[in-house]
C-alpha cells in the first residue's frame, strides 16, 4: 500500500527591513522550514523585485527611507492579489496597526518580537495554502 | 469639633511638639512610593532588555535606543524623587546619572571614546564593553577566567586608543589623547611589565599586534614579535615572528638614566620596544604626519617562556567530515615540521577519534626527559597507550573542552594556539575566528535530520539560544563543580543560583522549574550557554548517561548527538557576538545591570560609587528607606512622624509606619498583628511570633565577647539616641522594609509581594553580634545556610550576610518571609553559643526541623516532593 504524503506548500517569502539583523535572523529560520527566502534592506529594490516575481508572503518593516512599509504593502497586493503581507515595526500604534490591516496585511507584529511568534504566523499561512489546495499524492 | 482642634493645638504647644503638616507628609510618602514604583519598573525593563540577549527575540537598534531612553528617564526620575524626599541631599547623584547616560549614548552611536579611559590594562580586566577597543579575540581570551579548565596566558593589552595616543605624540609631540597622555600610556605599560616580571629583572615576552577595521568590525593579526632580553648587551632584541625578509628598523634605546634601578632600566627598554613597534606599524613613512584614522591597532603582550610543546586547536575544519570533530596539532621546537595531529569528538566526553603521530628519531626524549619508548607511559584511559604521542589523553580533552567553550562564547568556530611549558602547565595564547570556509549545511538537509531525530522533550522557556550536545548529568545544589564532567549537559530540577559553577562547565542546561528572569538565567546568558527552563518532567525524560542535543532556540531536546545541528547551531541560527546588535546590547547592559553597591556601610556606597543604573536605583532605594527610618531625628523641625508601636506579645518592639494600605483603616493606636494588611509584613510576623523562636536559655556573655564587638557596636551606638533599639517597619499593601536592631545585631528585610509576580522579591541583610569574631563568623555561616536552603542568592563578607530571592510563586516568598521572621527571633545572641563549627551545624539542623519544614511543605506542594528529607536538610550545609 502506498503511503499518502501531502506535499507541504513551499512558500516564496520576501523579507524587507532596513536593519540587516532582522533579515539575517529571519532568513535561515524560514529556509529551515523549507521556504525560499529573499531579503532586502531597501524598499526600492524590494518593490522592483515584487514587479518581477510573485511572492506568497512579504514581511516588511514599516518605517524606512524611501518607500515605506505601507507602499510596499500596496505594491505587494498590486503584484498579486494572493500575496500575503505581514507588517513588522518598532513604532507600533493603534493607528498604524489598523491602517495595515485595512490595507490588507494579515498580521501586524511589534518589535521586538519572538522568532517563535512569526514562525507561528508563517505556519498558519502554510496551513491555509495546504487546505486551499488539492493534496498531491506522493507514493513513498 | 473646633473645640477639639483648639484643645489639641494647646496641648501640642505645651509639650513643644509640632504636629506635622499632613500635606508635607503626604508629599514625602508620595516620593517614597514613587521611588519604589519606578525602581520596580526599571528592574523589569532591565530584565527584559537582558533577556533579549538570549536570542529569543528579534530586535534592532531602534529598540535599543528606545529602551535606553525609557530606562534613563525612569532612573532620572528616581534620582529626582530621592532628592525631593531628602531635601536635595544627593545632588552629586545627578552627575553619576549623567556620566552613565553619556556612556550609554556613546555606545549607541558607536563612539568608543567614553570607554577609552584606560589605555593599558591586564588581560583579566578586559570585558565585553571594551570589545571595540581591544577586539573580540582578546575579550574571549579574557572570558576564560570565568571558566574552569585551561586559562589564557598572563598578559596585558594596550588598547587601540592607547596605541593611537602614543603614535600621535611621536609624530606631533604636543598631541594628547582625550582622557590620557602618551606618558600615561607609557606609565601603564611600565606598570604592567613590572607585574609580569614578578621578581625577575627581565624575561621573554610575546607581542601580538592586531588591527580592528572599524568599517567592517573585523579583527586581523598584523604582526608578531618577541621581546628577548640580551643580558650580555643589556638590551632588548625585537624579533619578528616569523622573521621577515627585511631587517626591521628598530633602534636600541641607547640613553638611560644611570641612576635608574636595573629592573627599571629593563622595564624602560621594554616600553621603548613597544613604542617602536607602534611607530613602525602605524607609519609606513616616518615623515608622514597624518594618522590613518581608520587604523586601530591593539597590542597584546604576554609572558612567553620558551615552550616545550606548542600547537593549535581548530574546532572545525573546512570541508566535510563524516564525524564532526575538532583537530589538535602539537609540535616541539626540535620537530616543527613533524607535528602530531589528533582528531577528537566535539562533544563530551571528547573521545579521541584518530591520532597521526610521525616517527620520532631514535632516542627522542620528551620535555620531561622520558624516552619516547619508555615503559612509564601515561594511559589515556580509553585503552590507548600514549606511546610517543606528545600529548596525553587528559591534556587533549582539556584542550578540546576549552576550545569548545571558546567557540560557544564567541558564537563561531575558532582556532586557538596554546603552549605547554616544561613544567607541564598549559596556556591559551591566541584565538582566531575560523578562517576556512565551512561547508554550508543545506536547510533542507537540516530539516530532514531534525524531522527524523527523536524528540525526547520539548517546551519550556528558551533562556539562551544555541545548540549544545553531550551526555546528560543530573545535578543538584550538593554537587561540587569538580564532580560535574566538563562538556556534559546539565539537567536539574530547579534553576537554583547554587548551580552557577556547574554551568561554567556545561555544554547546555535544562531545568524543570525556573524562569527566564531569574539569576541562573542571567548566568546562562552571560556564558552564552544554551538553556531551557521550565521543561516539564525533564529529569525523568532525560535520564543520566544518555546523549542528547539541546536546540534551545526551538525548545527541543533530541536523542543522540546531531552533528549537522551542532554545525549550524553555532552559526546563523543563533544570535552571536558577531552580530553588531548583540555587542551593542552587551555593552549597554554592562553599564545598566551589574550591581556593585551592595553594602550600605561600605565606603563606596555613595553617589560617586554608582557605576551603573542599577547602582543608582539601589542607592536611591536604600537612602529613601533610610530617610524614612531616621525621619524624626533628621527633621526635628518637622515634628513627630506618626509611627505606631505594635502589640506583639514578645520581648521586642516594632514601630510601624504605614505608607499606604499597610494597616487596617480602623486599627488601634497600637496595632495588633491582625491589623496588618501588608502581605509581606504579615508573613514575616507570622514567623517572628512563633513561640519556639524565642528560646530563654541564652548563654551569658563573656568579657572577651563584649570587648571584641565594641568597635562595631560603639560605632552603631553613636547614632541618635532616639533611633537606638527602635525597630521600624515601613509598610505598604505590597511592600515592607524592616530595620531591626535586636540586641547587638542589625538586620534589614526588604520585600515586595504583589499581584505582578515578576516584581516580587525578598532581600535580607544581617550583620553584627556580640561575640568574638569566630563565633560571629559561625553565626553568619548559619544564616547563610538557612538562606541557601531556601534558594536565596547569598554573599558573605565577615559577619555581613546578604541574601536575595526572586520567585514567581508568591507562596514561596511568603514562606521565606515567615522563615526570616523566625530566624530573626531564633538567632538572637546565638553567636555566643557557637563554640565550634559543629555547633553551627547543629543549630542549622535544629532551625531546619523547627522552621524550615513549613517552607519545604510549600515547595513540595508547588513542585512535588523533594527526594528526601535528608536532601533538603543538608542542602545548604554542603554548600
Amino acid at each position: 500500500m502506498n503511503k499518502l504524503d501531502i506535499a507541504v506548500k513551499r512558500l516564496r517569502i520576501l523579507v524587507l527591513d532596513d536593519e540587516p539583523i532582522v533579515c539575517k535572523r529571519l532568513k535561515p529560520t524560514f529556509e529551515k522550514m523549507g521556504h525560499i527566502v529573499e531579503t532586502f534592506i531597501d524598499s526600492s529594490s524590494a518593490l522592483k523585485r515584487l514587479r518581477e516575481t510573485v511572492f506568497d508572503l512579504v514581511i516588511t518593516d514599516l518605517k524606512m527611507e524611501g518607500a515605506d512599509g505601507m507602499q510596499v504593502l500596496l505594491g505587494a497586493k498590486e503584484s498579486s492579489a494572493r500575496t500575503q503581507v505581514i507588517v513588522i515595526t518598532g513604532f507600533a500604534t493603534l493607528e498604524t496597526a489598523s491602517e495595515s490591516l485595512r490595507k490588507g496585511a494579515i498580521d501586524f507584529i511589534a518589535k521586538p518580537f519572538k522568532i517563535s511568534d512569526i514562525v507561528a504566523c508563517v505556519k498558519r499561512l502554510e496551513k491555509q495554502y495546504c487546505c486551499s489546495q488539492v493534496p498531491e499524492v506522493v507514493p513513498s | 469639633m473646633w473645640l477639639n482642634r483648639l484643645w489639641r493645638k494647646k496641648r501640642l504647644r505645651r509639650t513643644g511638639i509640632t504636629e506635622i503638616n499632613i500635606w508635607r507628609l503626604q508629599a514625602l510618602f508620595n516620593n517614597f512610593r514613587r521611588i519604589l514604583f519606578l525602581n520596580n519598573a526599571v528592574l523589569e525593563e532591565m530584565t527584559h532588555l537582558e533577556r533579549t540577549l538570549g536570542g529569543e527575540f528579534i530586535f534592532d537598534n531602534s529598540f535599543l535606543e528606545a529602551s535606553v531612553r525609557t530606562l534613563a528617564s525612569r532612573v532620572h526620575h528616581v534620582t529626582y524623587n530621592l532628592n525631593a524626599l531628602t531635601g536635595n541631599s544627593y545632588i552629586p547623584l545627578y552627575d553619576s546619572y549623567q556620566r552613565i547616560r553619556t556612556i550609554l549614548d556613546d555606545i549607541l552611536s558607536g563612539n568608543t571614546r567614553a570607554l577609552a579611559a584606560v589605555p593599558v590594562l591586564p588581560l583579566y580586566q578586559v570585558s565585553w564593553e571594551l570589545e571595540q577597543l581591544v577586539g573580540v579575540d582578546l575579550v574571549c581570551l579574557a572570558e576564560l577566567q570565568h571558566h574552569p579548565g585551561i586559562q589564557a596566558a598572563r598578559g596585558f593589552v594596550v588598547t587601540s586608543e592607547g596605541s593611537r595616543t602614543l603614535f600621535r605624540q611621536m609624530i606631533s609631540p604636543g598631541a594628547a589623547g582625550k582622557d590620557f597622555t602618551a606618558d600615561d600610556v607609557r606609565a601603564g605599560m611600565a606598570e604592567q611589565f613590572r607585574q609580569l616580571l614578578d621578581n625577575r629583572r627581565a624575561r621573554r615576552f610575546s607581542v601580538v599586534v592586531t588591527g580592528i577595521d572599524e568599517q567592517v568590525d573585523l579583527v586581523t593579526e598584523i604582526a608578531r614579535f618577541f621581546l628577548i632580553p640580551d643580558r650580555e648587551k643589556n638590551r632588548i632584541e625585537i624579533v619578528a615572528d616569523p622573521p621577515p625578509f627585511e631587517k626591521l628598523p628598530f633602534r636600541v634605546l641607547d640613553r638611560q638614566d644611570p641612576d635608574m634601578d636595573e629592573r627599571d632600566r629593563w622595564i624602560d627598554q621594554y616600553v621603548h620596544s613597544l613604542e617602536q613597534i607602534v611607530h613602525f606599524l602605524l607609519s609606513s613613512d616616518p615623515e608622514e604626519e597624518v594618522v590613518d584614522v581608520a587604523e586601530r591597532i591593539v597590542i597584546f603582550v604576554r609572558c612567553s617562556p620558551v615552550p616545550a610543546i606548542t600547537g593549535s586547536v581548530e574546532t572545525r575544519r573546512g570541508g566535510r567530515s563524516i564525524t564532526d570533530s575538532l583537530t589538535i596539532i602539537a609540535r616541539t621546537p626540535e620537530l616543527v615540521d613533524l607535528p602530531d595531529t589528533y582528531r577528537l569528538r566535539r562533544t563530551y566526553p571528547f573521545d579521541i577519534l584518530q591520532s597521526i603521530l610521525p616517527p620520532r628519531p631514535a632516542g627522542y626524549r620528551f620535555a620531561d626527559g622520558r624516552l619516547a619508548t619508555s615503559h612509564t607511559v601515561t594511559q589515556s584511559g580509553h585503552g590507548c597507550e600514549r606511546g610517543s604521542a606528545l600529548l596525553s589523553g587528559k591534556i587533549l580533552k582539556s584542550l578540546a573542552e576549552t576550545s569548545m567553550t571558546l567557540e560557544r562564547v564567541l558564537g563561531m568556530p575558532v582556532t586557538i594556539e596554546w603552549d605547554i611549558l616544561e613544567d607541564g602547565s598549559c596556556y591559551i595564547t591566541r584565538l582566531y575566528q575560523m578562517q576556512a570556509a565551512l561547508d554550508q549545511v543545506a536547510a533542507s538537509e537540516l530539516a530532514e535530520v531534525e524531522a527524523s531525530a527523536a524528540i525526547l522533550c520539548q517546551g519550556g522557556q528558551m533562556v539562551q539560544s544555541g545548540v549544545g550536545a553531550g551526555r546528560v548529568v543530573h545535578v543538584s545544589d550538593e554537587m561540587s563543580p569538580a564532580e560535574f564532567p566538563a562538556g556534559a549537559v546539565a539537567v536539574a530540577r530547579f534553576a537554583s543560583p547554587q548551580l552557577t559553577p556547574v554551568l561554567q562547565r556545561a555544554a547546555a542546561v535544562i531545568t524543570e522549574y525556573g524562569t527566564a528572569t531569574g539569576h541562573l538565567a542571567t548566568v546562562a546568558r552571560e556564558l552564552r550557554l544554551p538553556a531551557l527552563f521550565g521543561v516539564a518532567k525533564a529529569c525523568s525524560l532525560l535520564p543520566s548517561g544518555i546523549e542528547v542535543t539541546v536546540h534551545a532556540g526551538e525548545s527541543k531536546v533530541y536523542a543522540g548527538v546531531l552533528d549537522i545541528l551542532l554545525r549550524k547551531g553555532t552559526g546563523e541560527l543563533s544570535f552571536s557576538p558577531f552580530d553588531q546588535e548583540y555587542r551593542t546590547l552587551r555593552r549597554l547592559l554592562r553599564f545598566i545591570m551589574p550591581l556593585s553597591l551592595i553594602d550600605p556601610e561600605a565606603a563606596n556606597f555613595s553617589p560617586e560609587g554608582c557605576r551603573t543604573f542599577h547602582d543608582i536605583i539601589h542607592f536611591c532605594h536604600e537612602k529613601a528607606v533610610d530617610e524614612l527610618a531616621h525621619f524624626q531625628e533628621r527633621r526635628p523641625g518637622l515634628g513627630a512622624i506618626r509611627t505606631s508601636r505594635m502589640q506583639l506579645g514578645v520581648p521586642m518592639d516594632i514601630r510601624v509606619l504605614d505608607i499606604g494600605g499597610g494597616l487596617a483603616a480602623d486599627c488601634q493606636a497600637n496595632p495588633l498583628p491582625a491589623d496588618i494588611r501588608s502581605d509581606p509584613f504579615a508573613a514575616f510576623l507570622e514567623g517572628l511570633l512563633q513561640p519556639g523562636a524565642w528560646a530563654d536559655n541564652q548563654p551569658s556573655l563573656g568579657f572577651r565577647d563584649i570587648v571584641s564587638s565594641m568597635p562595631r557596636s560603639m560605632g552603631m551606638l553613636t547614632g541618635p539616641v532616639d533611633a537606638l533599639g527602635d525597630n521600624l517597619a515601613i509598610v505598604g499593601n505590597e511592600y515592607v522594609n524592616i530595620s531591626l536592631r535586636l540586641g547587638y545585631h542589625f538586620s534589614v528585610v526588604d520585600a515586595h509581594l504583589g499581584s505582578d509576580d515578576s516584581r516580587n522579591y525578598v532581600y535580607f541583610r544581617f550583620a553584627g553580634g556580640l561575640a568574638d569574631p569566630e563565633r560571629r563568623g559561625r553565626r553568619a555561616r548559619f544564616i547563610r545556610d538557612v538562606l541557601k536552603a531556601m534558594d536565596f542568592k547569598v554573599s558573605v563578607k565577615g559577619d555581613l550576610v546578604i541574601g536575595r530571592i526572586k520567585s514567581d510563586q508568591p507562596r514561596i516568598l511568603r514562606a521565606a518571609l515567615s522563615a526570616l521572621g523566625a530566624l530573626t527571633a531564633f538567632s538572637r545572641q546565638r553567636d555566643t553559643s557557637l563554640y565550634s563549627d559543629e555547633d553551627a551545624d547543629i543549630l542549622f539542623r535544629l532551625f531546619a526541623e523547627m522552621f524550615l519544614v513549613q517552607f519545604q511543605h510549600v515547595v513540595s506542594d508547588i513542585y512535588g516532593e523533594w527526594e528526601s528529607q535528608a536532601e533538603f536538610s543538608s542542602a545548604a550545609t554542603a554548600g
